[in-house]
């Protein structure tokens, strides 16, 4: 163990951290956040999300089944009834920080898992530890698309990622189409970070795939105070949809700013983020009705499980639960339920119980079609749905299967 | 006098000895990151404490360090060190080009033009779609070899930090003593009386800053190996040139051990607090390090050294 011979130096700051010596009966995951910094809102709600799994998990709640590891006796039963704990990291959305805490959870805390961790370049650095010490990474909510392509061994993903969400875009303009409605002309507006930047890549590529060329990109700064001439080129464009990647400030200066200088494409389309804030809704709502976005958690029927978590969850935040909270929270279920299975907390069981995972759709908390992971440990049967904002919130639309609304085109905005 | 110097001295000595008797590997990170950060911090000291010149820049030489490493590994396949002697040659050039205007403006004017350079260079990058744009880079996901420098241990990165940051030391302790020493500590105190004693004050801050960046650039690069991904924010971000500052400030500018005593203070500070506070209530671990920063710049603003001096010299003289 960690008693070393620098008892005398200073720094008793980090020889008071929570050394633990043995595996005690609570089975221990790392889970790394952004608590703080530019996205802690996000890393908080998951937090929160988190803290809700881990009370569903410990106690019984046969009335949650068949959502996995809601049980009758609680706890994980392949372990004797062992209840989960989690060690909690801040990666104050540094790379740097964020490989800090994958070596501190798995030295000092010995974690048997982790996962986390938000910020795609955070999820890179830190998982890149764990794969050197063999230790199970899960990665509930980091989109980038190279995070599966490193060719990693302990490294394991559930959510949709950039070309998934692309090819949802596409798939769900093909069908537009059909309607007689043109969707050819593609304008993809994006904020220039990695964020804007990774998704508008992926859509630029996917599209030119299936032979569709993107008519406009246009690049902007997420912190700037004016998107006239941004607005001004969409309109000299004349594009059939226009695709927004944006976050908060910004999408709602866009709606404000498309509404003054009146320009009202056929179809809009915001890309989760900026638009699935609630303080959009609040703000510009008014003006933009008929805005689809993408979800892959849509609480849906009263009967249904993720209408059950999304109540449990309202009434512990008194909000809804939204899309990223929600695929991180699955992350985490997932992840518990592979430790469960391999009935071991030994990093090799649990690896082999994550290749294994072979969850259906009935079984999630989330409009997943399933949890199945491929060689590079990508989810294949991850999954999102179209969501439309009519009044004062999104209603799913598409596929019509999952519908509970109808599809409304094209973009009203503000009449 | 004797007995004063040696303490810090055997203190020292411990503490840079005890990562290679410790086995715990959290220990052995914070005492490489504690190398690396006195390496960039000692370097800015060059230009920024001896020199007088305040440069919130620099986190250009980092950035630029940084990514030569990572470019060499994704475009020609090299291990990222390979990119340290490229990163190093550009911040030389950037030294002359960003060196011999600025030089021509004083204090915070020349500290706000740094700044400003820095925050041009951060939307170069952040824009520059060859080096990965606003996306970054990553390093080699597994060692291909030995020369890619990817250890479990932070305990080899402690080494070479720990090599460079004596090598730099030896090269300012050397400067100290030299005429450039007493050149750049005249121009530190007033350029214009430097000036009228005939110090050719414009060649030598170039010296200076020629070695100062050649050190960050470096330090950058060493970042890039160990970390293994670099972007924007990461490489060129303002924090950077901010933690450079206050860590040679906190310990003492323009002293040979300023920057490491600060170092050695605020990044183990930065980890445990980070350990400590934050999963739990967010937000805290900032809190701690701002009011450490606010007592420092309220009780010694000549930095630890200063008061170290004061503390040694008058042994009992204590206010209140």
């Amino acid at each position: 163990m960690a008693i070393t011979r620098r008892s005398v130096i200073a720094l008793p700051v980090l020889a008071a951290m929570p050394v633990r010596a043995f595996a005690a009966e609570p089975v221990k995951i790392g889970y790394i956040e952004a608590l703080t910094g530019n996205a802690a809102a996000a890393g908080q709600s998951i937090k929160q999300a988190a803290e809700l799994a881990t009370e569903i998990i410990n106690n019984p709640h046969p009335e949650l089944a068949p959502l996995t590891l809601a049980t009758k006796t609680g706890g994980l039963t392949n372990l004797g009834g062992a209840k989960v704990e989690i060690a909690w990291a801040d990666n104050q959305g540094s790379p740097a920080v964020a490989q800090s805490d994958a070596l501190r959870l798995i030295t000092q805390d010995h974690v048997v898992a982790l996962t986390g961790a938000y910020q795609s370049s955070c999820t890179l650095t830190s998982s890149a530890v764990a794969e050197r010490y063999g230790i199970p990474y899960l990665a509930g909510e980091s989109a980038a698309a190279n995070l599966t392509e490193r060719g990693y061994k302990w490294f394991f993903r559930t959510t949709p990622y950039g070309p998934d969400f692309a090819r949802l875009y596409l798939d769900f303009l093909a069908a537009v189409a059909k309607t007689g409605m043109a969707t050819s002309k593609i304008a993809v507006v994006h904020e220039n970070t990695d964020y804007g930047t990774s998704v508008a890549d992926s859509m630029v590529q996917t599209a030119a795939a299936r032979g569709i060329k993107v008519a406009q990109r246009i690049a902007y700064n997420a912190n700037g105070t004016d998107v006239s001439p941004q607005v001004l080129e969409l309109k000299n464009g004349k594009p059939d949809v226009v695709i927004f990647i944006s976050y908060t400030s910004d999408s709602i200066l866009y709606l404000k700013t498309m509404k003054t200088l009146g320009f009202r494409p056929p179809i809009v389309i915001g890309d989760d983020s900026g638009f699935s804030d609630p303080s959009f809704v609040k703000s510009v709502g008014p003006i933009a009705q008929g805005a689809l976005n993408r979800s892959a958690f849509v609480p849906g029927k009263p009967d249904s499980l993720t209408y059950k978590i999304n109540a449990l969850f309202k009434k512990k935040t008194g909000r809804d639960m939204d899309d990223t909270t929600a695929r991180s929270m699955q992350g985490f279920l997932v992840l518990c339920d592979a430790i469960n299975r391999a009935g071991s907390t030994k990093p090799e069981a649990i690896r082999d119980a994550l290749v294994k995972t072979d969850l259906p759709a009935s079984a999630l908390m989330i409009n997943y079609k399933g949890v199945k992971f491929n060689a590079q440990g990508q989810n294949t049967l991850a999954y999102s749905l179209m969501i439309q904002l009519q009044g004062d919130r999104y209603v799913p639309v598409w596929p019509t299967e999952a519908a509970s609304a109808k599809l409304e085109l094209p973009f009203k905005g503000w009449s | 006098m004797r007995l004063s110097r040696a303490w810090p001295a055997a203190l020292l000595l411990v503490l840079v000895a005890s990562p290679f008797f410790s086995f715990n590997p959290f220990y052995q990170r914070v005492a490489a990151l504690v190398a690396l950060a006195a390496i960039s911090a000692s370097a800015w000291n060059v230009i920024g404490g001896y020199a007088g010149q305040v440069s919130f820049g620099h986190s250009v030489y980092f950035g630029v360090g940084a990514y030569a490493a990572l470019l060499v590994f994704t475009k020609l396949g090299l291990p990222p060190i390979a990119g340290a002697p490229l990163g190093i040659l550009a911040s030389l050039a950037i030294s002359v080009i960003a060196g011999l205007p600025t030089f021509r403006l004083h204090g915070h004017y020349f500290s706000m033009a740094t700044f400003a350079i820095a925050a041009l260079a951060e939307l170069l990058i952040i824009n520059w779609n060859f080096a990965g744009g606003a996306i970054g880079m990553m390093g080699p996901a597994t060692a291909r070899s030995p020369a890619d420098l990817l250890f479990r241990s932070a305990l080899p990165y402690y080494a070479i930090f720990l090599a460079v940051l004596a090598v730099l030391l030896w090269l300012t302790h050397r400067m100290q003593r030299s005429r450039m020493g007493f050149y750049l500590r005249a121009i530190g105190a007033g350029e214009r009386a430097a000036q009228s004693l005939g110090v050719p004050i414009r060649r030598y801050k170039l010296y200076a800053l020629l070695l100062s960046g050649a050190f960050t650039a470096l330090a950058g690069s060493l970042y890039a190996v160990m970390i293994g991904f670099i972007d924007p924010d990461s490489g060129f971000g303002v924090l950077i040139s901010v933690n450079m500052v206050v860590m040679a400030a906190l310990g003492g500018a323009g002293t040979l051990f300023g920057p490491l005593v600060g170092a050695v203070i605020l990044v183990p500070l930065s980890e445990a607090s980070n350990a400590i506070l934050g999963g739990g209530s967010s937000g805290a671990a900032y809190v701690a390090y701002g009011v450490i920063i606010m007592l420092i710049a309220r009780f010694c603003p000549g930095g630890l050294a200063e008061w170290w001096r004061v503390l040694t010299r008058t042994r009992r003289r204590r206010a209140a």
